[in-house]
């Protein structure tokens, strides 16, 4: 890694270290620069858009390590439905279980939802890429185009990591039936017997 | 994480849903036992929030614009919804939502198959909702107020009461799990394809029909009976 990432890096962990003592509004540039032993004029460097733009790369930088981790939770799987068999359960008690996430979440929604609605066309495009590779090695249906399955699949998975509705995703029988029949089905060409 | 008993499907226990429902949804009624509330007073306070909200947003409208709007008195407004601008906005919300159902529970009833059914939920709810001005109004310019009911834990509450008003005219198709189940992935797809330029718009029959004939039905038919649940 070059300094200039690692510094960069440093930035955004320190900007995540402050969010959580101070919450999202109350963060401030100057509270960033001191955390990460950097003056100001470094903190602009990296982000020269401000707070504004240090926010929002950050919340884009700990969303693509949530993924990271997920896509290595499921690399043992080696199908597309036990990946997103594993992807559901991991991903849903690792957004439950994200600290920071939740704590936001109960105290000052509208910013952070906000700025996943501005970070989210990038994160989705992420996931559909990892949705579209996955299906080109696995056989569809007839009528069915890849990229319009990796954009439902997308979408769906989005739903239910944040939010399990009715769903238990602690039971692997309840899970399987969820992927089975509403993620695949309309997806996978029909397995013979 | 609350689960709706199997009573508020069959539309029995509407108030039991509310009583369920984040507090923000649910308003909270005044007034000791036998006194008679004037429904006619709070829905004319109700309209005129919303007709506020429309012009600015929930924030920035006031007790008394809402007051000065419905042509009544701050104390009028207080004695009916004495938790204040807070009820007063969970209440509009609150009955919007339940006129919404009502006219979807109506068009849904004239369907007679379960995919003209299904078409009917979505682009119904689909519809109603990118056409309330009120809604559409907080989407672009205070979405805020909206966000939170449509992602993460905010949005277990708005698919519960989507899967109570559902469920019952699927199960006339399907087993009472399998029911519930897919009205709750209904409800899904209408706020997952709701964005601008989203691959199928849900407004549109024809791109309802589509969605419901590549996904939903096939799993329909690869879905194993289920056990009722007790």
């Amino acid at each position: 890694m070059s300094a200039n990432e690692s510094t960069r890096l440093r930035v955004l962990a320190a900007t995540l270290r402050c969010v959580e003592r101070w919450g999202l509004e109350k963060t401030s540039l100057e509270d960033v620069a001191r955390e990460a032993e950097v003056s100001r004029a470094t903190v602009y460097r990296y982000f020269p858009g401000g707070r504004e733009q240090l926010v929002h790369e950050t919340v884009v930088w700990e969303v693509g390590r949530f993924f990271q981790l997920l896509e290595q939770a499921t690399a043992v799987e080696s199908t597309l439905d036990g990946k997103l068999r594993r992807g559901l359960m991991f991903g849903h008690r690792a957004v439950k279980e994200h600290a920071l996430l939740q704590h936001i979440l109960a105290t000052e929604p509208e910013a952070l939802l906000a700025e996943l609605s501005n970070a989210f066309p990038l994160i989705e495009q992420a996931v559909r890429g990892y949705f579209l590779a996955l299906l080109r090695s696995e056989p569809l249906r007839p009528d069915v185009s890849a990229a319009e399955a990796a954009d439902y699949l997308t979408r769906l998975f989005f739903s239910y990591v944040g939010s399990q509705g009715q769903w238990d995703f602690a039971e692997p029988d309840a899970v399987d039936d969820l992927v089975r029949t509403q993620f695949l089905a309309g997806v996978l060409a029909e397995r013979p017997g | 994480m609350a689960r709706f008993s199997e009573r508020d499907g069959l539309g029995l226990g509407s108030r039991l849903t509310e009583e369920r429902l984040r507090p923000a949804l649910v308003p909270t009624r005044p007034g000791p036992p036998g006194e008679v509330t004037d429904s006619g007073v709070d829905r004319r306070i109700e309209a005129a929030a919303l007709r506020c909200i429309t012009r600015r947003g929930v924030r920035r409208t006031t007790l008394d614009d809402v007051a000065r709007e419905a042509g009544c008195s701050r104390a009028t407004i207080y004695r009916a919804f004495p938790g204040g601008k807070d009820a007063v906005m969970a209440s509009a919300a609150h009955a919007e939502i339940e006129q919404l159902l009502d006219h979807l529970g109506a068009a849904v009833e004239r369907t007679t198959t379960l995919a003209d059914a299904l078409v009917a939920a979505i682009t119904g709810a689909t519809r109603a909702v990118l056409g309330h001005e009120a809604f559409t109004y907080l989407l672009v310019n205070e979405p805020g107020a909206v966000q939170p009911y449509l992602a993460f834990d905010g949005l277990d509450p708005v698919l519960a009461r989507a899967v109570s008003f559902l469920t019952p005219h699927l199960e006339p198709y399907l087993d009472r799990t399998t029911a519930r189940r897919t009205a709750e992935w209904v409800a899904r797809l209408v706020v997952l394809y709701a964005e601008p330029g989203a691959p199928f718009d849900l407004a549109d029959p024809d791109d309802a029909r589509q969605l419901v004939a590549i996904h939903v039905l096939p799993g329909l038919e690869a879905t194993r009976p289920q056990e009722q649940q007790s």
